[in-house]
C-alpha cells in the first residue's frame, strides 16, 4: 500500500508539473489567439456576490463557475459567443459578446422569487452537476434550509444537512453530526474559512449557524479537493453574506425560543458594505426546575465587513461569537462557545491567477463553575491560522489550485481552581500543549475531452507537537499495560518524564495526501464518476461518548496517540431526466481509518493529564450505498434520500496475550445506522401560502445491553457497629455482553411545516411571514436512551426509556425591509 | 473524579422535563459467573476479628431471587496466618471469627469452587478519622434538597483514594462517594450525598474507606454501571467490570467481584 501511495503520488505530481510548464506553451503555439474573459457574478438586488453560478458559452460548450468570492475567469479563442450566466433561484441572464481582447464582465442576476408560475426559456441545460468531477458534495442554500420544518419552528443549518444521504447524528438534541459513519469530531468545519470547534447551541437542541447570514454551504463527503485539510471524514464549508451593497436592510425573526435581527447595508456605495447579525434565545427556557433562579440561554453574534480597494483588491473582515450559558441556582454556572475572526484579501494577480491570503483566529471556550464542590475549570483551544490560496485559470479546460496554510494551535487542557475561599480545591493547571501543523498542496481541475473530467492533487502535510511540555516516559514506550491476570488494561504508571523546551518538537509527522476524482458522461444527462481521497487527521476529540459533549477535549497528536489517517474511495451515477425536473444520484463508498483511538473500559477522560494512558490504538472502516432522487422543479419539490451503511470500529490486542476492545472483533461504532430514510418536500401552494414536510425513519443508534446481574455487597448485618446499625444492602451489578451489540428502537418522526405570506402593501417596503410548525406529528416517543438501574425505593431493577420530544407545535416570525 | 458524574447526570435532567418511562426490554441471559463480595472492614476502635465474605451467582437481569454459593473453601493469609472462613446458616455467608486485621499487611485470599481455585491480594489501606459532618436544607442543584457532608483531613504524603457509604432509610439502595486527593492533595476533604427524599429526623449510616488505587478504579466503574444509564448520547459504552479475583485453574471462567481491605470510620448521623 505505501509503495502504491508513493507512486500515486509521484505520478501525481509529474502530471502537475507538466501542467505548469505547458502553460506557456499552450498560449504561444495555439494556432488561434485566446483571451481571457473574468469578472464577478452578483445578486441584481443586493450585489452579494454568487458562488458557484455557471458561465456557459454554448457555441464552445465551454463553461465556468464562479469560486468562493463570485469571481469567474476563462481563457477561450477569439470569436463572436453568446455568454449565458445562471444560478438556481435565479433568471438565466444571456448576452452578445464579441471576445478580441481580454476582457472584464459583471453580470448581476435577478431573483425568480415571484415569477414562479412563469416559464423560464433557456437553451442551456443546468447540468453542470453532471459534468464536473465532484462528487459526494451536497449543496444548500440559506433558503432551501429554511423549508425544512424542524423542532420548535427554528430554521437550523445541522437539521438540514440530516436530511442528506450519508449524514445522520446521535438523536434528538445531540450535538454534532455524522457523516459517512464517521466521527464527529472528524468533520471540519469551516465558517467563512475559520475553523469552529463546537457547533452546536444547547446540546445540539441549535447549530452555532444563524441561518440568516449564510450564503452558501457545501458539504464535502467524498472526493476531498486538496486544499482541505486536517480533519479525516468531511468538509463543511459555509460562507456568510457579505451585506447589501445597494441599500440598508433589516431582517429578523421572532420565534418561541429564539430572537434574530439582521442588519447589513452600504458603507460606501459599490465600495463597501456590513453585516451584523445577532442572535438569543429566551432565558428560563430549557429549566422548568419550578421557581428556582435557573438560566438557559445561548446568544451569537455574526459581523461582516467588506472592502473594495479596487478591480483587483477586496478586503474581507468576518467574525463570529457565540457562547451557551446554563446556571442552575448559582450552584452550576457553564459557559462554553466558539469564537472566530479572520481578515482576507482578496488579488488579482492577473485576470487569469486569483489569490486570497486570510489571517483566522478561532478559540474554543469551556468555562465551568460547580460551587458544591467549590470548583472551577476552564479549557480550551486556540488556534492561529494563515493561509494563501491561489485559484490559476490557465485555459477552459484547465484551472490549477494551489497555496499553502500554517496553523498553531495552544490547547488548554484544563485549569482547575477553588471557587470559594472555603473550597478544599487546590490549583491546578494541565500541562498546556502546543502543536504546528503546515500544509501545501496542489490540484488541478482538467477536461480531457468533451466527456471526460478528472482533478487530482496533492496535500503535503505536517504537523509537529511543540514544548513547552512535560511529557510521560513509560517502560517498553506503553502507556496502557494489559493485567494478564485479571484481563483488563490498566494505566502504565510513568518511569521517567521528559521536559521540552519552547517551541522544541516532541514528536513530528509527516504525510502525503493525494486526492482524485473523475467524471465521464455518458450522455447530455447521464455521468459516472469516481473518486479517492486520502485524509489526515492531527487532532483528536478525547470524548468516548456517542454524541460530542460541550466538555469534550481536543488535543494534538504526540508520540504515543499517532494522526488517523482515511482513504476513501467512492464511486456513483448521476441522472438528470424529465428536461432536468428530476435527479438522481446513486454513490457508494468505502473508506477505512488507521490509528482511531478508543477508550479502556472505565476510561476517565476529563482533567486526565495523561491521555495516553486510557487509549488504546484501533481503526475504523465504513462502507455504505447513497441515492438521492430530488424533483427541482414545479410546485411540489423536495428529495428523499436513502442511506444503508456500516461503520465499525476494532480495537486488536498488540500482542497475542491481549484480548484488545470487544475481544479484538469489529464492533459497531456509536454512530453507526444501517438503515436511514428520510423525505423532505415543499409544497408552494400559492403566493400566500407555503407547505412543507419531512419524514426520517432510521437504525435506533447501538447500545449495549445487559445480558445478567449481580449482587454486590453483604445482605444483612455485617456485626460490625452493633445492633443498632440497619442491614447491609447490596448493590445490584448489570453485566454486559458484547459492546454495541444491540440497538435502540427505530428512530423515526413526521414533521410538518405552513409558512403563511401576507399580501405586502407595494408602496410600503415590509415583507413578512408567519411559520408554523409542528415536529413529530403522531408523537413517536424515541428512545434518546434506555438505561438500566435499581429502583431507588424498591431497590429492584427496571429498564427505563429517555425520550426527549413528544408533539412540538412552534410559530415564529420573520420579517424583511 | 467522580464529580464530573455530576455533570453528565445533570446533562440528562436538562432533557428530565420530556419524558422517563419503564419499559419492558428483552434480554438475553448469560451464563452464571461466580461472584465474589470480600471486603474486610476494620472500624476504627474494634479488633475488626469478625469478618464477612460473601458468594453467590450472575442471575438474568430482571430475576428477583440471587442464587447463593454454598460449599466452598474460603480462607485468608497473610504473611504467618491462615483464617478460615466458614458457612453460616445464611447460604453462600461466609464467617471468620478470629480475623486478625493489620494496616498496610499484605493478604492473599483463595476459594476452592468445585475444583477450581480462585484467587487475590490487597493491602489493607489506613483511613483518617470523620472530623466532623454537617448537613443543610437548601442543598443540590434545586437548593431545595437535603446536603450531607461528611468531613475528613487528608495526609499531605501520598496519593489516597477514598470511598464514603452512605445508608439511609429513604432509599433501598446504599449510596458510594467514590473519589482520590488529586484536587485536595493535603486538604480538608468530604463525602457528599444528597438525596431529595431525605427529611428532618432520618438518620444516615456513614462509613468512611480507605482503598487502594486498584480498589478505586474498580468501584468507580462499578458504580457507574450500576446506577447509570445505558446507551444514549452522554453514556460511556457500558463493559463488564473485572476485579481482582483471578481464577488460576481455568482463567476464562472468571469471577466477578473483588477482595478489599480497608480502615475503616463509622458515624451515626442524624439529621435535624
Amino acid at each position: 500500500m505505501k509503495f502504491t501511495l508513493k507512486k500515486t503520488s509521484l505520478v501525481l505530481f509529474f502530471l502537475l508539473t507538466h501542467l505548469l510548464f505547458s502553460q506557456e506553451n499552450s498560449v504561444g503555439s495555439t494556432s488561434k489567439q485566446k483571451f481571457t474573459l473574468s469578472g464577478i457574478v452578483s445578486d441584481k438586488n443586493t450585489k452579494e456576490t454568487l458562488i458557484g453560478a455557471s458561465v456557459f458559452i454554448p457555441e464552445i460548450k465551454s463553461s465556468a463557475l464562479t469560486n468562493e468570492y463570485g469571481f469567474y475567469s476563462i481563457t477561450i479563442p477569439k470569436g463572436s459567443y453568446t455568454i449565458q450566466i445562471s444560478y438556481v433561484g435565479y433568471t438565466t441572464v444571456s448576452e452578445r459578446l464579441e471576445l478580441d481582447k481580454i476582457k472584464k464582465m459583471d453580470f448581476s442576476l435577478a431573483q425568480e422569487g415571484q415569477q414562479l408560475e412563469e416559464v423560464i426559456v433557456t437553451n442551456e441545460k443546468k447540468t453542470s452537476n453532471i459534468k464536473k468531477p465532484e462528487m459526494s458534495v451536497n449543496k444548500l442554500s440559506g433558503t432551501a434550509i429554511k423549508k425544512i420544518p424542524v423542532v420548535l419552528g427554528e430554521a437550523d443549518v445541522l437539521k438540514a444537512l440530516l436530511t442528506l444521504p450519508g449524514v445522520t447524528n446521535a438523536g434528538e438534541g445531540q450535538s454534532g453530526f455524522n457523516v459517512r459513519g464517521g466521527g464527529a469530531d472528524q468533520n471540519l468545519i469551516l465558517l467563512d474559512e475559520a475553523t469552529i470547534f463546537n457547533s452546536s447551541h444547547v446540546f445540539g437542541f441549535f447549530s452555532v449557524f444563524n441561518p440568516d447570514v449564510i450564503k452558501d454551504l457545501k458539504l464535502y463527503k467524498g472526493g476531498i479537493p486538496a486544499r482541505f485539510g486536517g480533519r479525516a471524514s468531511s468538509v463543511l464549508d459555509i460562507y456568510q453574506k457579505d451585506g447589501n451593497k445597494n441599500a440598508f436592510g433589516v431582517s429578523g425573526g421572532i420565534g418561541l425560543v429564539s430572537s434574530r435581527l439582521l442588519l447589513e447595508g452600504p458603507i460606501v456605495k459599490d465600495k463597501s458594505s456590513f453585516l451584523l447579525a445577532g442572535r438569543s434565545s429566551y432565558a428560563h427556557l430549557f429549566l422548568k426546575l419550578a421557581d428556582n433562579p435557573n438560566l438557559a440561554y445561548f446568544y451569537d453574534l455574526n459581523t461582516k465587513i467588506n472592502y473594495k480597494l479596487n478591480q483587483n483588491n477586496n478586503l474581507f473582515l468576518s467574525g463570529y461569537f457565540g457562547r451557551d450559558v446554563f446556571s442552575i441556582n448559582d450552584s452550576f454556572v457553564n459557559t462554553y462557545g466558539n469564537t472566530t475572526l479572520n481578515l482576507r484579501w482578496n488579488h488579482l494577480f492577473s485576470d487569469q491567477l486569483f489569490s486570497n491570503l486570510s489571517l483566522i483566529y478561532s478559540d474554543y471556550y469551556y468555562g465551568l463553575d460547580l460551587d458544591l464542590i467549590g470548583f472551577l475549570w476552564n479549557s480550551g483551544i486556540k488556534n492561529y491560522n494563515i493561509k494563501y490560496d491561489f485559484k490559476n485559470y490557465i485555459s477552459d479546460k484547465t484551472k490549477l489550485n494551489y497555496g499553502v496554510s500554517g496553523i498553531y494551535y495552544d490547547f488548554n487542557p484544563g485549569i482547575i481552581e477553588p471557587s470559594n475561599a472555603t473550597s478544599g480545591i487546590t490549583y491546578r493547571a494541565l500541562d498546556k500543549k502546543f502543536a504546528f501543523e503546515p500544509s501545501v498542496y496542489i490540484d488541478a481541475d482538467q477536461k480531457i475531452s468533451e466527456n471526460l473530467s478528472v482533478s487530482y492533487g496533492l496535500r503535503y502535510s505536517l504537523f509537529y507537537r511543540l514544548g513547552n511540555s512535560t511529557v510521560n516516559i513509560y517502560a517498553n514506550n506503553q502507556p496502557v499495560v494489559f493485567n494478564i491476570e485479571s484481563q483488563i488494561y490498566e494505566k502504565a504508571t510513568p518511569i521517567d518524564t521528559k521536559q521540552y523546551g519552547n517551541n522544541k518538537s516532541i514528536a513530528n509527522y509527516t504525510n502525503l495526501e493525494p486526492r482524485f476524482a473523475t467524471s465521464y458522461q455518458l450522455n447530455e444527462n447521464q455521468s459516472i464518476k469516481a473518486s479517492y481521497n486520502r485524509m489526515t487527521q492531527y487532532l483528536q476529540l478525547i470524548s468516548n461518548t456517542a454524541s460530542p459533549t460541550p466538555l469534550d477535549v481536543w488535543t494534538p497528536s504526540d508520540q504515543y496517540i499517532k494522526p488517523q489517517i482515511l482513504d476513501q474511495v467512492a464511486v456513483g451515477y448521476f441522472k438528470n431526466f424529465s428536461n432536468d425536473a428530476y435527479s438522481l444520484e446513486i454513490e457508494s463508498f468505502y473508506k477505512k481509518t488507521k490509528n482511531r483511538i478508543d477508550y479502556i473500559d472505565g476510561a476517565d477522560l476529563i482533567a486526565n493529564e495523561a491521555i495516553e494512558q486510557i487509549v488504546l490504538n484501533g481503526k475504523m472502516r465504513a462502507y455504505g450505498l447513497e441515492v438521492l432522487l430530488r424533483k427541482n422543479t414545479g410546485k411540489l419539490s423536495g428529495w428523499i434520500a436513502y442511506t444503508l451503511s456500516r461503520s465499525e470500529q476494532q480495537t486488536p490486542g498488540r500482542n497475542a496475550t491481549e484480548t484488545g476492545i470487544n475481544n479484538g472483533n469489529w464492533y459497531r461504532s456509536g454512530y453507526d445506522k444501517l438503515h436511514n430514510l428520510s423525505i423532505t418536500s415543499t409544497y408552494e401552494h400559492s403566493k400566500k401560502w407555503n407547505f412543507g414536510a419531512n419524514f426520517v425513519l432510521q437504525t435506533g443508534q447501538p447500545i449495549t445491553l445487559p445480558n445478567g446481574q449481580y449482587e454486590y455487597g453483604l445482605n444483612g448485618l455485617n456485626g460490625l457497629n452493633g445492633p443498632n446499625e440497619p442491614n447491609e444492602q447490596p448493590i445490584t451489578i448489570p453485566s454486559y455482553g458484547l459492546r454495541n451489540g444491540n440497538s435502540l428502537p427505530a428512530y423515526h418522526h413526521l414533521d410538518v411545516s405552513a409558512t403563511y405570506v401576507p399580501k405586502s402593501n407595494k408602496k410600503r417596503t415590509w415583507r413578512g411571514e408567519w411559520v408554523f410548525s409542528i415536529y413529530n406529528l403522531y408523537g413517536r416517543k424515541n428512545a434518546a436512551s434506555i438505561s438500566f438501574r435499581q429502583n431507588e425505593t424498591s431497590g429492584s431493577n427496571e429498564a427505563v426509556r429517555l425520550s426527549i420530544f413528544g408533539i412540538v407545535p412552534g410559530i415564529s416570525y420573520n420579517f424583511k425591509m | 473524579m467522580k464529580r464530573y458524574k455530576i455533570l453528565l447526570i445533570l446533562f440528562l435532567t436538562l432533557f428530565a422535563s420530556s419524558c422517563e418511562e419503564v419499559i419492558d426490554v428483552n434480554l438475553e441471559t448469560a451464563a452464571p459467573r461466580l461472584v465474589v463480595y470480600a471486603s474486610i472492614e476494620k472500624q476504627k476502635g474494634s479488633t475488626g476479628s469478625e469478618q464477612k465474605i460473601r458468594l453467590s451467582t450472575t442471575t438474568g437481569y430482571f430475576d428477583t431471587v440471587i442464587p447463593t454459593v454454598s460449599g466452598a473453601d474460603v480462607r485468608i493469609i497473610n504473611s504467618d496466618k491462615v483464617f478460615n472462613f466458614t458457612e453460616t446458616s445464611n447460604p453462600g455467608e461466609y464467617k471468620c471469627a478470629d480475623f486478625d486485621p493489620n494496616i498496610g499487611e499484605v493478604y492473599v485470599l483463595t476459594i476452592v469452587l468445585n475444583g477450581e481455585t480462585y484467587t487475590a491480594t490487597e493491602t489493607l489501606k489506613s483511613v483518617s478519622p470523620f472530623t466532623k459532618i454537617e448537613h443543610k436544607n437548601d442543598g443540590g442543584f434545586s437548593a431545595k434538597e437535603i446536603e450531607i457532608k461528611a468531613y475528613f483531613n487528608d495526609p499531605a504524603v501520598d496519593d489516597n483514594y477514598y470511598m464514603v457509604k452512605f445508608k439511609s432509610g429513604v432509599s433501598a439502595i446504599p449510596f458510594y462517594d467514590i473519589f482520590d486527593d488529586s484536587f485536595t492533595q493535603g486538604n480538608e476533604n468530604f463525602g457528599l450525598y444528597i438525596n431529595e427524599n431525605l427529611k428532618p429526623g432520618n438518620t444516615v449510616d456513614i462509613t468512611l474507606f480507605g482503598i487502594s488505587k486498584r480498589y478505586f478504579e474498580y468501584m468507580r466503574k462499578l458504580t457507574a454501571i450500576a446506577g447509570s444509564a445505558s446507551g444514549g448520547p452522554f453514556a460511556t459504552a457500558p463493559a463488564t467490570v473485572r476485579g481482582n479475583i483471578v481464577n488460576t485453574t481455568n482463567p476464562n471462567n472468571f469471577a466477578f467481584g473483588y477482595f478489599n481491605l480497608s480502615e475503616t470510620d463509622y458515624r451515626k448521623y442524624v439529621i435535624e
